[in-house]
């Protein structure tokens, strides 16, 4: 084998890849400006070192994938504009962010949530508790 | 190289034919090398610290810190990510002059890459520990970051591809695939500088970076710097290991390009990646097969080595007992989707993921950093013990902190993804193992703290003007 035989393998598979990574991308509707603001939101606080989206993310929060469906939009605002004190801390609060960015951040929550994910998470979350 | 030569080159460390060598007797890309090399074991120093007042935060409540822990876990994987890569680029420097006996095309270039990396990287550390990120998993910093970062393998990639083509004859298996492997870093970093609207782009591109760094490009410049290390040191014939090394990497490129799959089961993608991401995981296994058997083979010929030879093999025997069990097969285990719908986003990763950065990349990026820093110089009784000691901590604290993340993750899935208990419920249950996990990191960082101390050690005995520099040259 020569190394021009690898890097044409190599260039081709790249390739496909690629072309099979963008075809996969497509969403079922188009992202709305205030998810996006959202998606802005979620990556400005750092939240996924904590929860996973998807199941990639951090673990010392649950999944938030499907939250809408555990709690509605205005406990899910509430709860992220006056955060409570995070178990098992006495003094920790869960952060915190304003009323818009609540706001935004539940409208990506409600879009995510429309995303297929092929029967995962095997449990869902149940309605009420904490996310 | 011949084996004669090499063995030669390695004990007087002066270039036996061609090259421009110094009057050190090394060439300009191996003292280059040495900057990489060293900021890599120092970077990794500090990991460990970061690494344990992390995994404290988690377990112990209202725990004092300026740093935030999701920030300081981004310091965490902003680290984990980056000092196996920039001790990568030092590895290829040091074995590309090495196998392709003559000097890099140009120093200026080299220099001009190493601070772009660095500074980059310290740019990410020094941004996420006030607060500002950009918030995706493993890239956490400001885009402009990786900017410079693909800037700086932009200027390593035109260096090495200047170098292995001012001579076409002397082409080594190893030095082509270290340089395709640079290649393929900068092309999947690249898309990570934009910023994606669409959520389920963004994930799937991110593995470009989390996936196929690690498990494609960083695997092509390992296997090129493992061969090289087997010639040098005459644990293999070249023959031998010129035989199979084209076919490995076009194997674990095709395997490991369509195995991303595996990452693209629940995030949006079509149904089909459930069957490219598991078939193409069951291939992926091939080409570690080869290297346990080149190892293998290397260890049956093994005449008699020095101190510091036989320490840089424990560390790099320490990656291969990882890149089998923890990244290949425990990676293969977790592909089956029936598997990794349970298992997904469970402490189970966070275990893998440990065996595989630190087990099986980690460990021999340090070993290389080792075997290369040290050239010229020879540990006496009392820093061999001292570096024996920090090889078996840190495997000890390895597996302590891997295994009670894979017993803790075991009862996660169980409770939190078979039966539908509640999260927070389940994460009390999980503690003790947080704890167990917290234990084993402190044993690590204390083997941590060793081996850095004997790279810098290293690194400072043999600078170029030192007094006990090249005792043999
Ligand atoms: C040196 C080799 C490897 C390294 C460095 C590595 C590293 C990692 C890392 C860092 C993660 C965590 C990703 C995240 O947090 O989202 C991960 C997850 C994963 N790895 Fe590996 N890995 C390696 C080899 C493999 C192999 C060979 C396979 C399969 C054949 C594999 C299968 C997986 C799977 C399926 C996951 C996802 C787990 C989940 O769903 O949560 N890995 N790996
Ligand atoms: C003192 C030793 C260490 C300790 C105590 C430690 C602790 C932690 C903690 C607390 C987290 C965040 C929570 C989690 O994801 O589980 C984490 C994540 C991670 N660490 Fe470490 N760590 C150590 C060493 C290392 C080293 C040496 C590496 C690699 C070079 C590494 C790579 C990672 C990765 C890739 C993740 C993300 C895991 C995932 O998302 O699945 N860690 N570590």
């Amino acid at each position: 084998m020569k190394l021009r035989t690898v890097i044409i393998i190599s260039a081709m598979s790249l390739t496909a890849f690629i072309l099979v990574n963008l075809a996969s991308f497509r969403l079922p509707n188009p992202v709305p400006a205030g998810a996006d603001a959202g998606k802005k939101v979620w990556q400005a606080y750092n939240c996924v070192e904590c929860h996973t989206l998807f199941g990639n993310g951090g673990y010392v929060g649950d999944d938030l994938t499907h939250v809408i469906k555990k709690m509605n939009p205005e406990e899910l605002r509430d709860y992220l504009v006056n955060p409570p004190v995070m178990r098992p801390n006495r003094k920790k609060h869960h952060p915190g962010v304003t009323q818009a960015e609540a706001r935004d951040l539940v409208s990506y929550f409600k879009y995510v949530n429309t995303i297929p994910t092929l029967g995962w998470p095997p449990k869902p979350s149940r309605p009420g508790g904490n996310p | 190289m011949k084996l004669s030569q090499s063995v030669l080159g390695l004990f007087t460390g002066r270039r036996v034919r061609g090259g421009r060598a110094l009057a050190s007797g090394r060439m300009m890309g191996q003292v280059i090398a040495r900057r990489f090399l060293l900021t890599a074991g120092m970077l990794f120093a500090v990991q460990g610290i970061v690494a344990l007042l992390g995994a404290a935060d988690l377990v112990i409540p209202d725990l004092p810190s300026p740093i935030p822990f999701e920030f300081g876990r981004s310091i965490h994987l902003g680290l984990a990510t980056l000092w196996p890569f920039i001790g990568t680029l030092g590895l290829v420097y040091y074995f590309l002059v090495e196998e392709l006996e003559h000097d890099i095309f140009s120093v200026r270039l080299a220099n001009w890459q190493f601070w772009l990396v660095l500074l980059s990287s310290l740019g990410i550390y020094g941004s996420l520990a006030l607060r500002i990120g950009n918030g995706r998993e493993y890239l956490e910093g400001m885009p402009v970051f990786y900017v410079g970062i693909c800037l700086s393998l932009a200027l390593g990639a035109l260096n090495f591809y200047k170098t292995l083509t001012s001579d076409r004859n002397a082409v080594t298996p190893a030095s082509g695939v270290m340089v395709i492997g640079v290649f393929l870093l900068l092309i999947m970093l690249m898309p990570n500088i934009i910023h994606f609207s669409n959520p389920v782009a963004d994930e799937g591109v991110k593995f470009w970076m989390v996936h196929l760094w690690e498990e494609m490009a960083l695997e092509l410049t390992t296997a090129g710097f493992v061969a090289s290390f087997f010639k040098t040191t005459g644990m293999a014939r070249p023959q031998d290991v010129e035989k199979w090394l084209y076919l490995e990497v076009t194997l674990t490129v095709v395997s490991a390009l369509f195995g991303t799959g595996h990452h693209y089961f629940w995030i949006g993608y079509p149904a089909y990646w459930l069957v490219i991401g598991f078939v193409f995981s069951v291939f992926q296994l091939v080409p570690v097969v080869f290297l346990v058997h080149m190892t293998y083979k290397g260890l049956k010929r093994r005449v008699s080595t020095g101190r510091r030879e036989k320490l840089a093999l424990w560390l790099i025997l320490s990656s291969l007992l990882y890149h089998v069990l923890g990244a290949y097969l425990m990676g293969f285990i977790i592909s089956v989707p029936w598997v990794n719908l349970y298992m997904h986003g469970t402490f189970l990763t966070s275990g893998h993921a440990h065996l595989a950065v630190f087990g099986a990349l980690g460990f021999l990026v340090l070993g290389g950093s080792y075997y290369c820093l040290s050239r010229g110089s020879e540990p006496d009784e009392r820093s061999f013990r001292m570096g024996v000691l920090a090889v078996l901590a840190l495997n000890l604290g390895l597996l302590l902190m891997a295994g009670s993340l894979l017993a803790g993750g075991l009862l996660q899935t169980y409770f939190w993804r078979v039966l539908g208990m509640d999260f927070m419920q389940v994460m009390q249950l999980v503690r003790p193992y947080l704890v167990l996990r917290m234990a084993g990191g402190g044993l690590f960082t204390l083997g941590d703290m060793l081996l850095g101390w004997q790279i810098f050690k290293a690194w400072k005995q043999t600078r170029p003007g030192s007094a006990c520099a090249h005792p043999a040259d």
